[in-house]
């Protein structure tokens, strides 16, 4: 699938995650650009974290970037089509402490690509509200929670777990005032 | 040839010394790190971007100052701001130079 300068995040990141799949690197897409696929688009980045999940050179990233029409720019892929880049932190796969995560499959008609789970997305965007007081995070928590099934029993836990038991109550109230808004 | 007196298992001194400050800290900016560390300007921002690479320092945007603090969604920040804590124990000299800081709240417009 060609990438063109109408291309959604979307698009964009389950064609780097379906090239990346396809030349054998397993790669998970987490942060912004999951919590957009989660949104359908409503939430907004510009760039596409993946967390490469066994050691693999830059070379090979390289080469599969390359066959999408990605070149490296400093740590980032840019394309010239497309204004969103891509980028790779390191690891290990985790949120707040938790680094057990399982990702699940996204597979749409750009490819297939690994995620993180609804729930997991959820946990993501509510640690930049738990650590940061980012409340814009919140707002996206609430929405992936609203579109989708997510484990409110596991966020919980693991929300006590960072410490933020307070915080998990006001993403609940707030759960709770949207889904009576809906 | 010169001795190394201290360890460094952060990779280099001066990625060692800016994770101990900003434990000391909580969070601080590149030119305070410099002060405080007596280490040029330059290495300090190296040092807090090849740790940002890695995970381990997050930083946000305050005005035009960008301010760093251990990574608080590092998977393994627990661990790490307990031995950030046990190697800064020996260090006396970083701990005086933190001390001299005033990071109390001072009102606008009374004088120093």
């Amino acid at each position: 699938m060609k990438l063109t300068a109408q291309s959604g995040l979307g698009a964009v990141a389950t064609v780097v995650g379906d090239a990346l799949r396809r030349d054998g690197i397993r790669a998970v897409l987490t942060g912004g650009a999951c919590a957009n696929l989660y949104t359908g688009g409503r939430h907004q980045s510009v760039d596409a974290d993946f967390i490469v999940g066994s050691p693999v050179s830059r070379a090979a990233v390289d080469l599969a970037m390359e066959k999408i029409d990605f070149v490296r720019a400093g740590d980032r892929y840019v394309h010239a089509q497309t204004r969103f880049y891509v980028e790779f932190p390191r690891g290990p796969l985790a949120i707040g402490s938790d680094y057990r995560i399982r990702p699940v499959e996204w597979e749409t008609k750009y490819g297939r690509t690994l995620i993180l789970s609804a729930t997991d997305s959820c946990r993501d965007r509510l640690a930049a509200f738990y650590h940061w007081g980012d409340r814009q995070s919140l707002r996206v928590a609430v929405r992936i929670a609203i579109a989708h099934r997510v484990s409110l029993a596991k966020i919980r836990r693991w929300s006590i777990q960072e410490g933020a038991r307070g915080g998990f109550e006001q993403f609940a109230n707030e759960l709770k005032r949207a889904r009576a808004r809906k | 040839m010169v001795v190394n007196i201290q360890s460094s298992p952060f990779g280099s001194q001066s990625r060692t010394r800016v994770l101990l400050a900003l434990r000391l800290l909580d969070e601080s900016y590149a030119r305070e790190l410099s002060r405080v560390l007596e280490m040029p300007l330059s290495n300090a921002q190296k040092a807090l971007r090849s740790l940002e690479i890695d995970g381990l320092v997050a930083a946000r945007a305050v005005g035009r100052t960008r301010v760093f603090r251990l990574n608080p969604r590092y998977f393994a920040r627990d661990a790490l701001q307990k031995y950030l804590l046990r190697l800064a124990e020996p260090e006396n000299r970083l701990q005086a130079s933190i001390e001299s800081l005033r990071r109390r709240p001072r009102r606008t417009g009374k004088p120093l």
